[in-house]
């Protein structure tokens, strides 16, 4: 492991919004490198730690897009609470897979997935509990809700591009994909 | 080489080049190692200028002017790396992708995409453009092959080859702006088509995920584009 010079150590949370949390699962990937990023990092809020409300940090890394009015309210908070907002993979960037039911009206799929499905038996019928989250007509990604301050596509992004961002940005640095040669999608 | 032919001199880039007349900007900077980025040209059939890729500057011309339908003339002046050109080129990319539907990770191109590739070459990371996510059909009719719609990049080297190249004919062009789609026959069913030779060539020229033979699945698409000029080629060849 890499000795680091001392600096404030800075927070660092990672969101899962309308996404499969694949790109979380690559985050995982990056191993015993997670030491070099704790050394630099607390990890304050993610699916992976007990965090409970987001607090102010340095870093947000937000996976998926925004796909109901739950996850609206939250990536605006997330934004008022991240210095730099992420977005974590081919859904937070462009929408991919969750913006597939984009080609058709809302109703059509809730229909395909909660009646028509072959699954389902002759009751089958959409849930509409008032505790549920209210799906929103299209899903969008990050950027046609808040600014965002970096981006990273991939589906999933790779652990090592995932590393590289996540080390330049804990050391002051600004990571260039195409530079560096880590630019994918899919 | 013909001994007598006059060549002239242009300059690319601050480099002063010799070449014959009658060549495109294309062909002259290929043949010297110049990159110029494309994706309506394909080697073997006619150009027809419709990406605006290639785009190049030219000294005294104040519209930029497309590589590949551009001849060289003596002394021109030729730019192909400037701001300009570099900013037009993320723009014309970032447009293929928000036009139709481009899932990467589900599609059967994924890894083996000249589109694909154009990003990562353009330093594409995100789309500034709003997706306009159109509902494109899948035209799975025909025995073997697979036209799906929300992969085309309307650079139309399927219609060249089908015409130019096997001489069928199947394929065209139709509507105009963001309706423009390639079609079968008179839009018809692929299947259909009463024109068609299932000989696979527009499959090897498509640069995208957009015809693909049915036998493959996600990664495992093979495409030999420079196949079709290799054909091309040996046709001229007199036994
Ligand atoms: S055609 Fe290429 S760019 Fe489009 S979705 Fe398929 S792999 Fe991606
Ligand atoms: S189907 Fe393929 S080759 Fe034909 S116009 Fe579309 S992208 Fe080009
Ligand atoms: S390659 Fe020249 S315009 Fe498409």
């Amino acid at each position: 492991m890499v000795k680091y010079k001392k600096m404030r150590k800075k927070k660092l949370a990672t969101v899962w919004l309308g996404g499969c949390s694949g790109c979380h699962m690559s985050l995982l990937d990056i191993d015993e490198r997670i030491l070099d990023v704790a050394q630099l990092a607390d990890i304050v809020k993610s699916p992976i730690v007990d965090g409970k409300e987001m607090p102010d940090v340095d870093i947000a890394l937000v996976e998926g897009s925004v796909t109901s009015d739950e996850h609206y309210r939250e990536i605006l908070h997330i934004r008022k609470k991240a210095k730099t907002l992420i977005a974590f993979g081919d859904c937070a960037v462009m929408t991919n897979v969750t913006g597939m039911r984009n080609y058709f009206p809302l109703k059509e799929v809730f229909d395909a997935a909660y009646v028509n499905a072959v699954s389902n038996d002759a009751e089958g019928q959409v849930p509409d509990h008032p505790s549920l989250l209210k799906l929103n007509d299209k899903v969008v990604p990050l950027q046609e809700v808040v600014n965002v301050d970096f981006v990273i596509p991939g589906c999933p992004p790779n652990a090592d591009t995932i590393f590289y961002v996540l080390f330049e940005f804990l050391n002051d640095r600004l990571p260039d994909l195409g530079k560096a040669k880590k630019l994918k999608y899919g | 080489m013909n001994c007598y032919m006059n060549t002239i001199s242009i300059i690319i880039d601050d480099q002063k080049l010799e070449t014959d007349p009658g060549k495109t900007i294309l062909e002259v900077c290929r043949e010297n190692g110049i990159d110029i980025l494309t994706m309506c040209h394909l080697k073997g059939v006619l150009d027809i200028g419709a990406c605006r890729l290639c785009l190049v500057e030219i000294e005294g011309v104040n519209k930029l002017l497309s590589a590949c339908t551009t001849k060289v003339a003596a002394n021109m002046i030729v730019r192909t790396n400037t701001d300009r050109i570099k900013k037009y080129q993320r723009i014309t990319t970032e447009l293929f992708f928000a036009e139709r539907n481009h899932v990467c990770a589900v599609c059967v191109a994924n890894g083996k995409c000249e589109l694909q590739d154009l990003g990562y070459k353009v330093g594409l990371d995100h789309i500034r453009y709003p997706h306009l996510f159109p509902q494109c059909e899948v035209d799975t009719s025909h025995p073997w092959y697979v036209m799906d719609h929300n992969r085309c990049i309307m650079c139309t080297r399927c219609v060249r080859v089908c015409n130019e190249v096997e001489g069928a004919h199947n394929w065209d062009v139709m509507n105009r702006g963001h309706q423009v789609r390639i079609i079968s026959d008179f839009n018809s069913p692929w299947g259909e088509s009463e024109t068609c030779t299932s000989c696979g060539k527009c499959l090897h020229a498509c640069p995208t995920g957009a015809i693909w033979p049915k036998a493959i699945v996600q990664g495992q698409l093979q495409k030999n584009p420079g196949m079709i000029n290799e054909l091309v080629e040996k046709r001229k060849m007199k036994l």
